[in-house]
């Protein structure tokens, strides 16, 4: 899914903390945002992701304005995921259960997930007492499990073990080459941004100061 | 000091006994509240955490008229329900003042501005970060709605039991809309006001034992579905 951004302000308070008059993020590549504290990366993350509406400018997502349709094919993993108080196994299955797959499949594609992102043994414990690696683990294969076009990661690998970082980048780019999917993932870690992102994005102040080429 | 004493052993060779007056006055306490509780939750709980996660116009001004009513005297509402069905009222013609039907219908609307309200207060707190989670993952309209209740269920249990326990403890409005018919409308609250004026005391404290029984058994429920989930 390929998006534009034109004239984008956003205001908090009547401070303006986001002001992009042109953004082009290209369809099935893994794109960067880069930048400071409070430069305005989760805003912008959230506008993509529809999450915030109270905004100026225009967004478009292969040419058409946002959608149920567009809304179906997109998914947003927090920086600090919230896991439904079910099991491992229920959280992963959500997206599929509500688009009413029938069992054979669900389970199917649950236990493909579990075992990409080696979690397999936590299938039946509580997602809600999980550690924080394993969390996101789940975050993401209940994010990724509906095949998004559109995969949006708030820092998804902060303060999580090196092992579990390393699982979680192999399943990010899997994801995009077998999937075509487009990919935004914010991080403060520019190894990391050197290991996976097509392009970057540096936001400096709610402004993109730079594009590509700093790394 | 004796005759509270002597109280407590009537009271309970009362509840061993069978009493069946005793009996009808617990079974139609339940019946009554559980009724209203079920139809107030039924409606207001999904409206309340549907209100909770929306912005809307008069947010903060509908919250406080709510919370207002949440605390609605029982005789207020007892009176409004007794004036509306009386015989010279708009809905005398339904003949339903003092049956049970009228305490269900004082009861229900009694709890609920407070079914509505600690949904509303529950879903205005934890909702948006659930219907956030459930936006990114395809969810939308009812099945947000069916998602809070799933993910909150513990506390609208507890909401549900604290709604009942309004019901089941209140006096005000069973006695205006029910008027403590023997064998019709008695209630436990109305018969341990009536028995108590009466020097009746075993009686009284047999059904005040009962009172105390139920908040005891709910009360375990909770604790013992509160576990289960943890």
């Amino acid at each position: 899914m390929e998006i534009k951004i034109k004239n984008l302000k956003k205001y908090y308070n009547d401070k303006l903390v986001l002001k992009i008059e042109e953004l082009h993020i290209e369809k099935r590549k893994i794109t960067g945002i880069i930048g400071p504290n409070g430069a305005g990366k989760t805003t912008l993350l959230r506008i993509i992701s529809g999450l915030d509406e109270d905004f100026s400018g225009r967004i478009t997502y292969d040419n058409s304005t946002l959608n149920n349709n567009i809304y179906d094919n997109m998914t947003l993993v927090f920086q600090k995921p919230y896991l439904f108080r079910r099991s491992v196994y229920d959280n992963i299955a959500y997206p599929l259960k509500i688009r009413k797959k029938n069992k054979a499949e669900i389970d199917k594609r649950v236990s493909e997930m579990l075992n990409r992102l080696q979690i397999y043994n936590l299938k039946n414990e509580k997602a809600h007492l999980l550690s924080g690696g394993e969390s996101q683990k789940v975050a993401l294969a209940r994010a990724l499990i509906f095949k998004p076009k559109l995969v949006m990661l708030d820092e998804p690998t902060s303060n999580i073990d090196p092992e579990s970082i390393k699982t979680i980048e192999k399943e990010i780019k899997n994801y995009n080459s077998n999937e075509k999917a487009t990919i935004i993932i914010i991080t403060h870690n520019l190894e990391q941004a050197k290991r996976l992102c097509d392009n970057t994005i540096y936001l400096e102040n709610g402004r993109v100061n730079r594009i590509n080429g700093f790394l | 000091m004796d005759y509270i004493i002597n109280g407590i052993i009537e009271a309970l060779k009362l509840l061993v006994s069978f009493n069946r007056e005793l009996y009808e006055i617990i079974f139609l306490s339940v019946f009554v509240s559980s009724t209203a509780t079920l139809i107030s939750s039924i409606i207001f709980i999904p409206l309340g955490l549907y209100l909770g996660i929306k912005n809307f116009k008069g947010k903060k001004l509908f919250s406080r008229l709510l919370y207002t009513l949440m605390s609605i005297p029982s005789v207020v509402v007892g009176l409004l329900v007794a004036i509306l069905l009386s015989r010279r009222g708009p809905l005398g013609f339904l003949e339903l003042l003092y049956t049970p039907t009228a305490m269900i219908i004082a009861q229900s609307l009694l709890v609920t501005p407070l079914s509505l309200g600690l949904s509303y207060n529950l879903s205005k707190n934890r909702g948006k970060k659930i219907e956030r989670v459930g936006i990114t993952l395809g969810a939308r309209g009812v099945k947000i709605i069916f998602l809070l209740i799933r993910e909150l269920k513990i506390d609208l249990f507890i909401n549900l039991v604290t709604v009942f326990s309004r019901a089941i403890s209140e006096v005000g409005a069973v006695m205006i809309v029910g008027g403590n018919i023997k064998n019709r409308t008695r209630v436990i609250t109305t018969s341990i006001a009536m028995f108590n004026s009466m020097g009746n005391y075993s009686t009284a404290i047999a059904l005040g034992l009962v009172l105390l029984a139920i908040s005891f058994i709910i009360n375990s429920l909770i604790y013992s579905y509160h576990q289960e989930d943890y």
